[in-house]
């Protein structure tokens, strides 16, 4: 992109008009699905024993999942402005917006070990009751999706300014990492409500 | 530093489609033999009784033999398909066969026989001598078998993602494999990472009969190879025809 377009609208990428790259948005769409079915499993579990899952509720620390989706709400409104100035040519704005995904998101695995760390040391785990079991494993598996969307903003910070690397392709790889980053958080909220807020009875 | 781009001579690919074949081929042999005649596809829940599993197996010791041998002898057969995969990989990332990539493609496929191999000789050894064997011992070597099906999976993890970061690296305007195929093996990838938690659970979504840890495990895995093989067998007609 040259500087007499770098304030024009972007062009779609590879005759597609959505942004970033459509096998990434596929990862995405497929991650959703097996979430939807976690959601479901959950959802199946909860009508068979009401009363063990309100109970549970109970026991989750509120603060601790308000905080985190603070946490990745502002983290992500960071991310879609560096989306923004990526789509402008603004490649050092756009590496400080990552940046501020970075340190703004990072909060999110310090919150989560304490939050885990304070259930395990009042004996709740894994095996407690079904409640705990899908708490666990659907944190946890979320918690792995944030790790690997701090490595790829670690990369992305990296590649933003990186001249060897073609703008048209800077674009792409932000906005896809952008696009993986909101469904982090998306998905951050409906576990939210169905863990924390949601009554069971 | 000496790379190697996009190859412009036409490789020989006479067993090229044969060997790819081999993938859906290894498919439905497996499912027929290990699933329906093996009781592995759904498998015994791991709360049923050591006394159901073990009598299931005295009564049926035939046709266990007869699953598991005809499973182990096809076992191969997955890493034959892995092999022509990783020819139409070396082609879709325009690399020699001695590349990194490749040679994991190629390593995660011939891993995965070994640790489709290794189990079934178990469900095998159960119904060797069924009758002699305490009911403890039966269901023993049933559980052993599933937990190692199930925890190899980084095995062929490291086979799908090899071919993922492979083949998006194609630099045609219309890549060799397209570029959600590979998305989707890199998925597959990752969701194998519940198999982590199956050793927890006797019963419910995780266990090794869940829907998760089973069903949608099995099924996406299973699904992938046929998909593949159709793109890899098009890919490959692509290639001879020197695009």
């Amino acid at each position: 992109m040259t500087a007499d377009t770098a304030n024009a609208p972007r062009q779609p990428h590879e005759g597609h008009d959505i942004p970033g790259d459509s096998g990434v948005w596929f990862f995405i769409i497929a991650d959703m699905c097996a979430f939807a079915v976690f959601f479901l499993v959950f959802m199946a579990g909860r009508a068979q024993a009401p009363q063990v899952y309100e109970t549970s509720r109970t026991m989750l620390d509120l603060r601790f999942g308000l905080a985190n989706t603070l946490i990745l709400l502002t983290s992500g409104a960071f991310m879609a402005q560096a989306a923004r100035e990526a789509q402008k040519a603004q490649w050092q704005r756009a590496r400080l917006m990552m940046i501020a995904t970075l340190v703004t998101g990072l909060p999110f695995g310090v919150s989560k070990a304490m939050e885990w760390q304070a259930k395990l040391a009042h004996g709740v785990g894994l095996t407690t009751n079904e409640f705990f079991t899908y708490y666990f494993i659907f944190t946890g598996v979320h918690f792995l999706h944030f790790v690997i969307g701090i490595v790829v903003l670690l990369v992305l910070i990296g590649m933003a300014e990186k001249p060897g690397v073609a703008e048209d392709k800077r674009l792409r790889w932000i906005e896809s990492g952008g696009a993986y980053w909101h469904m982090v958080d998306l998905l951050w909220i409906v576990l939210f409500a169905m863990l924390y807020l949601m009554r069971a009875a | 530093m000496m790379t190697v781009t996009q190859e412009t001579t036409i490789p020989d690919t006479r067993y090229w489609r044969f060997c790819a074949w081999m993938g859906p081929l290894f498919v439905a042999v497996f499912y027929v033999c290990w699933g329906l005649l093996g009781h592995n596809f759904p498998p015994f829940p791991p709360e049923t009784p050591a006394a159901e599993v073990a009598g299931w197996f005295r009564e049926n010791a035939n046709g266990v033999r007869l699953g598991m041998v005809i499973a182990m002898t096809f076992a191969p057969a997955y890493g034959v398909w892995g092999y022509a995969l990783a020819k139409v990989l070396e082609r879709s990332m325009g690399v020699g066969s001695d590349n990194l990539i490749v040679q994991l493609a190629r390593l995660g496929a011939a891993w995965t026989t070994i640790t489709i191999l290794v189990p079934t000789s178990f469900w095998l050894t159960a119904a060797f001598r069924p009758e002699t064997l305490p009911d403890w011992m039966i269901e023993m070597l049933y559980d052993m078998a599933w937990l190692l099906i199930d925890l190899a999976y980084a095995v062929t993890s490291v086979q799908l993602f090899a071919l993922g970061i492979g083949f998006l690296a194609d630099k045609r305007s219309k890549p060799l494999i397209p570029k959600w195929l590979a998305w989707y093996g890199i998925w597959v990838g990752f969701m194998f990472v519940l198999e982590c938690v199956m050793p927890y659970f006797r019963n419910g979504a995780f266990a090794r009969s869940g829907i998760l840890n089973f069903w949608i495990e099995f099924i996406i895995w299973m699904a992938w190879v046929p998909v593949l093989t159709i793109y890899a067998i098009k890919a490959t007609g692509r290639i001879e025809r020197g695009e």
